[in-house]
């Protein structure tokens, strides 16, 4: 029963911690970017852990993705910072929750992963322009036409030249 | 007067203009596609206090201002990354990036379609043509319609896609309209430039 009115309690502080505070929440732990082309690296910080108490672990969940990454570095505004390079994640959208070396959590966070660059949404269309062709068919049906008769007429003038 | 003079010169005229006007009908240059300009969008309309939709996959756009109207296919991307489109052979239909949210829910949904095709103009050949106020109506597979309203439309180098602000987060409903634009390459076989619409959810 303890154990429940504990849970229950920290959840409302952590409720009432967003709802009072709402980019003080989110700053615990940030990604950086948070929008990624897949294959690129973004930056996982956890701003409130201190670094003496041992290296922070980011749980990143996705798509297809459950991993946890160690801290490597003290960020450069306070806090640890990771890695996360993201050559052959699924497409979609992750999330990063950070629990600081002394147990802490340090909050969640999410990072897009998406296509690279932008679409092949076209083919050039159609390069034939069909009125042109057809007059060209045309005129070239005529003079093949006159051709003809020229030389049917010739015929008996060279004959008799 | 026909005389025998004339009648050679006129037939050799007639056969160099028709061969001329077939040289030209083969290699005439294709419709070109309306482009914008490629400064950053802007939110032109703020965005309405409207509870998001949940998620549900997006079936029909139409775009009445162009007249667009269009069946819908969910895609994803390429073994390298790259956004998929619609097959070239079904030009009219459009595209659903699958990974993103869906139109209605908070975030950005995202809808690509072919400007052209071998056969002509596609779906998304007039996109370009589109203005801040306009509107755009997806209906879901739950029968809801969102309805957006365009804030801006941008072309951009395909190599300077705007990736966080086509897919990345926001607090609104937002829907993201893309296809190709510009100059098209025939070394690559490529458009060099995206034009993407950027709107807002307003019903």
């Amino acid at each position: 029963m303890k154990v429940s009115t504990a849970l229950c309690s920290a959840a409302l502080g952590v409720g009432l911690g967003t709802l009072l505070l709402p980019g003080a929440a989110l700053a615990d732990t940030t990604v950086s970017p948070a929008t990624t082309p897949v294959g690129g690296t973004v930056v996982l910080t956890a701003t409130t852990c201190n670094p003496k108490s041992g290296d922070a672990i980011f749980r990143v969940t996705g798509p297809n993705r459950d991993q946890n990454v160690r801290s490597t570095t003290a960020a450069a505004g306070g806090g640890l910072s990771a890695e996360l390079f993201t050559a052959g994640f699924t497409l979609g959208t992750y999330t990063v929750a950070a629990t600081c070396g002394d147990g802490s959590s340090a909050g969640t966070a999410t990072f897009a992963v998406t296509p690279i660059g932008g679409a092949p949404a076209g083919s050039g269309g159609d390069n034939r322009d069909t009125g042109a062709l057809a007059a060209g068919g045309t005129l070239l049906g005529t003079a093949l036409a006159g051709a003809v008769i020229l030389i049917r007429r010739r015929r008996p003038v060279s004959t008799v030249a | 007067m026909w005389s025998r003079r004339t009648l050679p010169a006129v037939v050799a005229l007639l056969g160099v203009a028709g061969l001329g006007l077939i040289t030209v009908g083969l290699t005439a240059d294709p419709a070109q596609p309306p482009s914008p300009s490629a400064d950053a969008p802007r939110r032109t309309h703020p965005a309405p206090d409207l509870a998001p939709l949940p998620p549900a996959a997006p079936v029909r756009v139409q775009i009445p201002a162009i007249g667009v109207r269009a069946d819908i296919v969910p895609v994803g991307a390429d073994a390298a990354g790259v956004l998929e489109v619609p097959p070239l052979d079904r030009p009219t239909l459009a595209g659903w990036y699958r990974h993103g949210v869906s139109p209605g829910e908070t975030g950005n949904a995202v809808l690509v379609g072919h400007v052209d095709s071998p056969s002509g103009p596609a779906v998304f050949f007039d996109l370009g043509r589109l203005h801040a106020g306009q509107q755009v109506q997806v209906t879901r597979a739950d029968t809801r319609v969102a309805t957006f309203t365009v804030d801006d439309v941008r072309a951009y180098p395909k190599e300077h896609f705007p990736t966080t602000l086509v897919y990345g987060p926001t607090d609104a409903a937002g829907l993201r309209l893309i296809t190709c634009g510009g100059r098209f390459d025939d070394a690559t076989g490529n458009y060099v430039d995206n034009i993407v619409v950027f709107a807002t959810r307003t019903a």
